[in-house]
């Protein structure tokens, strides 16, 4: 066996950290600082749209995060890639190189390698926190709200329910209306499958999901006329589902409500009563009302979401519904069938709920029944 | 080494061809099969975990358990019959551990007895299984009880019963002569997987009948 | 012990080896052969990859017109689903770990096949019955729901939706199985002297992902198995009426789907952990952090799936350790792209195809990377979810991560498998085709995403009517598309030319130090005569080769590989 002797093959030579390192590092140092600029002060509206002027309060929390990390990101971005481009060229193999010359043989340095670890670190520390931050007011930042609407899912369209109001607002024939600057929650569900409530212009989206009550929580602060669209896939037609929103001022938000609630209160047949079940009743509120209300029954102070109902027709000290109306069985089926939506909280209708007229009459038999 | 010799090497041999012309005592010290069927015991607990996971979202998120249907509120497990069930399937862990380690000390009688001992409480357990299933009064597509209830068992079930069918291919191949007192890999993956239905079972009665 | 013995009668050599399976069946259909296996799971994921590729030109096609061009919209949901369900879960996890994996690492490792031969066969077998059993599926009209097929939308595909559920349940068992059997080989097989740190990173990689496969895969099956019998038997436990949960489904989906995104991209991050110091000519950077990270990645990843579900009925203050587990698996990614960085630094650099590809990736896949973290915040993923902003991340990771990391892996380890070299013009070719074709497609997506462009829809009118240049930009993505077309008909014609016209490969084309390239171009079926005994890493070019007793004639130059390559064009142009 020839044993042969090979020099070892050399490095490469270069100066520094390779030629015209500042220049590029500059190059890209400058570039970095333009896309922070941009996103600082310029306008955003071409991709965010709505962005310069906000059409709600956590859309400019929002657009502030995005805003943020585009700064950032963009800048790892441009050094990733400006450096990844330079590296390839100033350090290719040339034809002056011994043709077994080989790269700079280091395996590692700690001290960098410290570095593009704590620093990228640090960096998504911030981000969490700035994150959190917004995110605490997308949940909690509203407060009460003054005005508490439902949204329904359905394939293809959307229902929209207001407080009050007994028949619905459908996203088909009509848009949904909100008023400006009155913080608003909007209660979502579905009735079929899972759909998603989306006003690009808000930000914030939720997902209608069958047996779930969501909520998006916002203050609208600016009018105008936007699109809804549902943007979690629902069938052959989730292309098609899309509505329009429509943010007034306070006064044509209130005529257009009272509007519709003059044209719904002609016609509309009562549910029939008479053959409620109470035991039926029973169960079905251990199946159906158990998740918001106390079950087995408690006194009205005892919430769980809702007040406890156990003395809902016989208690002194709250001797109407909620909606001011007498405890009857007439008045207590209207609150079933419509939900209720008040400083109190909100309760879902029928639909959401899935009751039928029987389910309805049996619930009434056996609230009636409770002493 | 003739070439056809090598053909038919199973288990260590096999792992010693492949690296005898490096260092014996390398080629010894992998069993790979154990190690392999250790793994597919993990997978398959990753399986039921998943299953539970099912269950327990389910359980928690409902407004009542065990579920209201159609107007009346599902009946509770009865766990006193379950329990005896369990014992019968414990036991049948404690009688094969024996029969290995029977095998393990040469007494091939033994090891039969303690076998058959084995086999015929699975074969207990899944009778007894099988009145569960007649007497428990929830149905498999009726609720979200009986769907985690039938789907989780029944999946244990069919685990016990080939399990069951293996030992019966076990306790054929040991009177044909397949394991010595050396290699027996057949027989050490066998109590694994039946130890592991055992654990499995723990899991699921507590879930289901002591929560 | 047996050291630096290189005389062998031939008849004591062959009497350690099992003989050559014979006849062709034993040959090329029912191999136990490692390398025969992964050429069969390379044939049919690009073979599949073709036709799911397809379905995404039609879709593409018909976003061409806001009102939809080509086809209804029952049709383009269909299109979109079965692009999606057979390029994850029949192409991406196939030709990764399947071609890739079985061929390559074995090699690497120092053995002469994988742990449980049989059990590889049968796992690759699983895969053409799981594609006849998806594409059998469009006869019942096809499953429409996407490719996570929600309920309780998709309960409405019927018998495609039952027959979708049974694929992926049978292409799991066959990821399970693979993920074992990768396990087992690398812990117990790998050659003597080859300690933990001193395995190739393209091994560290298949063993994170092996890892991932083995556990993560059997969630997906039980997620489905339950679907499935909510199809068939009418089984509530997704339906909200009967105390079911949409969102549990969810839940158990993503909790194998998102391993399954570091799956497609683990053997990517070590096919570029190879490729960048042999045409650097020098040792990778941070060996040590790129394998670790690997290991954190593969853990991590278990960690993170409702990121995927933030708008979708998740408790809110389960929002938060989701965002910032995400977050933090940003950190390994970020280290292996800077230490590849540092890779690339003070080299000597080839333009190889495979480094083109390399180079490429590092660039779209950091870019889908920082989109990654864009979603990754709750509040402002509450704006992307589900918008085309999300497809265009993942299909710069994806293509441009995973896909590229693979693309880079075919001309390198071409030679090793067939003996021949790739023609490098026509693999420059179909580089620059692919990188700009993926970064026309996919870049316009994210700010249609932003703007108001959701996925998944057939048509787009009302978004083109607030939006007219959507239409431009759909059109300009739908061209782009056609260049990735292209370059991957290129590598399959030059694939298929090259096995009669590519040049000649020797031993070791490249220079490259790992185990693989110390035998024949191709390695006879028994890989390796002589079990190789490594002496240390494999990426020190300037440091003797770090094995002794192999069988190549490089043994008579004992001190350092032959590293002449033509200056500066790439080898074998």
């Amino acid at each position: 066996m020839a044993q042969r002797i090979v020099p070892r093959p050399k490095e490469v030579q270069f100066k520094g950290l390779g030629p015209n390192f500042w220049a590029v590092t500059a190059v890209l140092a400058l570039l970095s600082i333009a896309n922070a600029l941009y996103f600082m002060y310029g306008s955003i509206d071409w991709i965010m749209p709505g962005a310069s002027h906000p059409v709600a309060d956590r859309a400019s929390d929002i657009d502030g995060l995005f805003k943020f990390m585009a700064v950032f990101g963009n800048a790892i971005l441009i050094f990733v890639a400006g450096y990844v481009i330079y590296f390839a060229i100033a350090f290719r193999a040339r034809p002056t190189d011994a043709p077994d010359a080989v790269g700079v043989q280091i395996h590692d340095s700690p001290k960098l390698e410290l570095w593009w670890t704590v620093l990228p670190t640090l960096l998504l520390i911030l981000l969490t926190g700035l994150s959190i931050n917004v995110w605490y007011k997308i949940q909690f930042g509203t407060g009460a709200p003054g005005l508490t609407t439902e949204v329904i899912g359905h394939q293809f369209y959307f229902e929209y329910r207001y407080p009050g109001l007994k028949t619905s607002v459908f996203s088909k024939t009509e848009p949904m209306h909100l008023p400006v600057g009155v913080p608003v929650r909007i209660l979502i569900t579905s009735a079929d499958v899972i759909h998603q409530f989306w006003v690009p212009e808000i930000r914030l989206k939720q997902a209608a999901v069958p047996g779930l009550i969501q909520n998006l929580n916002f203050t609208p602060l600016r009018t105008g006329t936007f699109g809804i669209a549902c943007s979690e896939f629902c069938g052959p037609d989730h292309s098609l589902m899309q509505g329009k929103l429509i943010i007034e001022p306070v006064a044509d938000f209130n005529k257009w409500l009272a509007g519709e609630k003059k044209a719904a209160a002609a016609g509309g047949a009562a549910v029939d009563l008479s053959a409620g079940n109470a035991d039926a009743g029973k169960a079905l509120f251990a199946q159906k009302c158990a998740a918001c209300h106390n079950n087995p029954p408690t006194p009205f102070d005892q919430k769980l979401v809702g007040p406890g109902l156990l003395h809902i027709t016989d208690d002194p000290a709250h001797p109407n519904l909620v909606d001011g109306k007498p405890p009857t069985a007439a008045n207590i089926a209207e609150i079933l069938e419509n939900g209720y939506t008040g400083p109190i909280g909100a309760m879902p209708n029928r639909q959401a709920n899935g009751l039928a007229d029987k389910d309805i009459a049996n619930l009434v038999a056996y609230l009636s029944s409770l002493k | 080494m003739a070439a056809t010799a090598v053909q038919h090497l199973s288990g260590h041999e096999a792992v010693a061809a492949r690296y005898h012309d490096v260092d014996p005592v390398y080629a010894e010290t992998r069993d790979l099969r154990l190690l392999g069927f250790m793994f597919f015991l993990i997978s398959d607990c990753i399986l039921f975990s998943s299953f539970i996971f099912a269950y327990i979202y389910l359980r928690v998120s409902a407004p009542t358990w065990p579920p209201i249907v159609d107007g009346h509120q599902l009946p509770w497990f009865d766990t006193s019959f379950a329990a005896l069930n369990s014992i019968v399937l414990f036991g049948s862990g404690v009688t094969m551990h024996f029969a290995l380690e029977n095998w393990k000390q040469l007494n091939k009688q033994k090891f039969y007895r303690w076998l058959i001992a084995t086999i015929v409480l699975g074969i207990g357990f899944l009778l007894g299984q099988a009145h569960e299933y007649s007497v428990v009064g929830i149905s498999w597509a009726g609720s979200t009880m009986g769907a985690s209830f039938f789907t989780l068992t029944g999946m244990h079930g069919f685990h016990v019963f080939i399990g069951v069918c293996y030992l019966i291919i076990l306790g054929i191949q040991v009177s044909r002569g397949v394991y010595t007192d050396s290699k027996y890999f057949g027989l050490t993956a066998g109590t694994l997987y039946w130890h592991f239905v055992d654990v499995i079972w723990v899991a699921l009665f507590s879930l289901f009948y002591l929560w | 012990m047996h050291a630096g013995t290189s005389t062998h009668d031939a008849h004591e050599v062959h009497g350690h080896i099992h003989p050559p399976p014979e006849g062709f069946v034993r040959k090329y259909v029912f191999s136990l052969d490692h390398k025969v296996i992964g050429f069969q799971y390379f044939f049919t994921g690009l073979l599949i990859m073709f036709i799911a590729g397809s379905f995404a030109e039609l879709v593409r096609l018909q976003l061409t017109e806001p009102a939809g061009a080509i086809m209804s919209h029952t049709a383009y949901n269909e299109m979109f689903t079965l692009h999606g369900t057979a390029m994850v879960w029949l192409v991406l996890i196939p030709l990764v770990t399947g071609a890739l994996g079985n061929f390559v690492m074995p090699l690497q490792i120092g053995a002469r096949d994988v742990a449980f031969p049989w059990l590889n066969m049968v796992s690759f077998w699983i895969l053409p019955v799981a594609a006849l059993i998806l594409f059998s599926s469009m006869l019942f009209g096809g499953p429409h729901a996407g490719w996570t097929e929600y309920p309780p939308i998709s309960l409405a595909d019927g018998t495609a939706g039952a027959l979708w559920c049974m694929a992926i349940f049978v292409i799991g068992i066959s990821s399970t199985m693979t993920g074992l059997n990768f396990m087992v080989t690398i812990m117990k097989m790998r050659a003597p002297g080859m300690t933990w740190t001193r395995m190739p990173l393209f091994t560290w990689a298949t063993f994170a992902t092996a890892l991932m496969n083995m556990i993560a895969t059997v969630a997906l099956s039980a997620a489905v198995g339950a679907l499935f019998l909510e199809h068939v038997f009418n089984i509530p436990f997704y339906d909200a009426a009967r105390g079911g949960s949409a969102v549990l489904y969810e839940h158990m989906f993503w909790f194998y789907s998102h391993p399954a995104v570091y799956i497609f991209i683990l053997p990517a991050f070590g096919v570029v952990s190879e490729v960048l110091p042999v045409f650097s000519r020098k040792p990778i950077f941070g060996y040590k952090m790129i394998a670790f990270s690997s290991m954190a990645i593969a853990i991590l990843a278990f960690t993170v799936w409702a990121h995927h579900m933030f708008p979708s009925g998740l408790a809110p203050w389960l929002q938060l350790p989701f965002m910032i587990l995400t977050y933090a698996i940003g950190i390994p990614t970020g280290i292996k792209i800077f230490s590849w960085m540092a890779t690339l630094w003070g080299g000597r650099i080839y333009y190889t195809t495979s480094m083109l590809y390399a180079l490429g990736f590092l660039i779209t896949f950091t870019f889908g990377g920082i989109t990654g973290v864009f979603l990754a915040s709750v509040p402002v993923d509450l704006h992307m979810h589900g918008t085309y902003f999300v497809v265009g991340h993942f299909h710069y990771v994806v293509a441009g991560g995973a896909v590229m990391g693979f693309l880079a892996a075919i001309p390198y380890w071409y030679p090793k498998a067939t003996g021949r070299m790739l023609s490098e013009r026509m693999g420059q070719l179909g580089f620059w085709l692919f990188f700009i074709g993926l970064n026309g497609t996919f870049l316009p997506m994210h700010w249609l995403g932003l703007e108001g462009m959701p996925r998944r829809y057939a048509s787009y009118v009302a978004f083109a009517k607030a939006f007219p240049d959507a239409v431009f930009w759909n059109r300009f993505e739908t061209v782009f598309s056609f260049f990735m077309m292209a370059s991957i008909g290129l590598l399959a014609f030059n694939v298929i030319w090259s096995i009669k016209h590519g040049k000649i490969a020797g031993i070791n084309p490249w220079g490259a130090r790992t185990l693989e390239w110390t035998i024949s171009s191709p390695p006879p079926y028994y890989n390796f005569k002589k079990i190789p005994e490594v002496s240390g890493r494999p990426y020190d070019f300037d440091q003797p080769l770090p094995y002794r007793n192999t069988d190549n004639e490089l043994e008579q130059y004992p001190e350092f590989g032959q590293v002449t390559m033509p200056t500066p064009l790439p080898v074998g142009a």
